[in-house]
């Protein structure tokens, strides 16, 4: 495919301005079996996310006596984009980003109070527009404090991207795919600790600063939905009735 | 006022040992998405798995007979204990039990003690932070679900409750409503109400 342009009359291709999000939803407890789940969309992202535990860890020899271990499995589905992506199982990418995301987690999550146990996250991206591995950070962020286990913070995580000598909060697939630069930040918003930060592309020092700028200024929206999500799930439903 | 917290939300601005809050440059805050009462400052927790405290009375599954004891499934991450040296009685695979937490090591060994066989009824599982609602101040909840009921109901820590007999049916109903609405305020009136409609039907 022949380059796209992504910038047009200094905006972007999809109209949005250089420090503009895509529209981002989170829902909170969508799943019934899961202890913790949260569900996000952001732009054309749909991801679900899942957390079991602290629970018997599986195998016994991953266990510590001092913590809870922490599994991550992030899989993209099969039709989650017009290129195929394995009929099953992780592949070098997916197991790459599970484990950064397992990283992230283990550095707000107070594993000490659960010895000998193993929280399980699972992140299914059913669609993918880019920027998936922020969005699942910000929605495990939500079901892991939807399953009750104790943490630091409320992580939320934004990719800013390069686009010729521009830098642009949120990149989508195809600035992702044609642009310049990208790198994905997850950020602990109470003390405003980085959590994860890779990059692909070059960035000089003073676009690495900018780039910063615009996602420490992105990162306080992000995380005001997270906390809306949890709190909407619990608000007073008065009209529901018994069961 | 009672509001809903999330995990690194400020709950004091002073250092405070709460249960579910950690301390941070002299503030203290929530670890946890739970209620916080700024008049009596207390953090309650909305969801999360049962971790086995001594003295707690559990209602427990038999998973394994073994020489020395039995390990019982107590609906919680780590297993229980109970010796066969503490038990009057022999127990199979799949009795259910009431016991008492004895003690719980540094690496969450749980040792029961006390157990006593729950025979017939049925039992339900909520979650274990829902429990204190389903109790009530002083026993409240409970000793009206069991007067509407005139069910035998035992409340175990772990958020297993064990129903006998009566209007058994209707005791599991008002359970599962209070655990539905357990983050709501005047609950006990509308469980009242509630009880009251479906015994009078």
């Amino acid at each position: 495919m022949e380059k796209p342009k992504l910038l047009i009359d200094g905006k972007r291709c999809d109209g949005r301005a250089m420090n503009e999000l895509r529209p981002l939803k989170i829902q909170a407890g969508v799943l019934n079996k899961a202890d913790g789940s949260a569900y996000i969309e952001w732009g054309g992202n749909k991801i679900l996310a899942a957390v079991y535990g602290p629970r018997e860890c599986i195998p016994r020899h991953h266990a510590s006596p001092y913590r809870a271990v922490i599994h991550c499995r992030y899989l993209m589905a099969s039709f989650s984009t017009l290129d195929e992506h394995g009929r099953s199982g992780p592949n070098r990418r997916s197991i790459e980003v599970s484990k950064v995301i397992k990283e992230v987690f283990e550095n707000v999550v107070v594993t000490e109070k659960f010895p000998k146990t193993a929280i399980d996250i699972f992140i299914e991206v059913l669609q993918a527009d880019g920027g998936t591995r922020c969005a699942g950070i910000t929605a495990v962020a939500v079901a892991l404090a939807d399953a009750g286990i104790p943490m630091r913070d409320l992580p939320c995580a934004l990719a800013v991207g390069k686009i010729e000598n521009e830098i642009v909060v949120d990149s989508g697939k195809l600035e992702d795919n044609y642009g310049d630069g990208d790198m994905p930040i997850a950020i602990a918003p109470r003390n405003n600790e980085i959590l994860l930060l890779q990059m692909d592309g070059m960035f000089t020092k003073d676009e690495l600063r900018k780039a910063f700028e615009l996602a420490y200024a992105a990162f306080p929206k992000i995380n005001a939905l997270q906390v809306e999500a949890l709190r909407a799930h619990y608000a007073v439903k008065k009209d529901e009735v018994g069961l | 006022m009672t509001k809903i917290v999330v995990p690194g939300e400020l709950v004091a601005n002073s250092p405070q040992g709460m249960e579910f809050a950690f301390v941070e440059n002299g503030k203290t805050y929530s670890s946890i998405l739970g209620l916080f009462d700024e008049a009596n400052p207390k953090l309650i927790p909305l969801e999360g798995a049962y971790i086995p405290v001594q003295y707690d009375i559990v209602v427990g599954i038999i998973e394994e007979v073994k020489f020395a004891g039995y390990n019982v499934d107590i609906n919680s991450p780590y297993k229980g204990f109970l010796s066969a040296k503490d038990s009057r009685y022999e127990y199979e695979l799949g009795d259910v039990i009431s016991a008492k937490v004895r003690e719980v090591d540094e690496v969450k060994n749980v040792d029961l003690e006390g157990a006593r066989k729950l025979v017939g009824g049925e039992i339900l599982e909520i979650s274990s932070a829902k429990i204190p609602r389903v109790i009530g101040k002083k026993n409240s909840m409970l000793d009206m679900i069991r007067a509407a009921a005139r069910s035998e109901i035992f409340v175990g820590k772990n958020g297993r409750i064990w129903v006998k007999g009566g209007n058994s049916a209707l005791a599991v109903r008002a359970v599962l409503k209070v655990e539905k609405e357990a983050h709501t305020t005047g609950l006990t009136e509308r469980i009242s109400a509630f009880l009251n409609e479906e015994v009078n039907k």
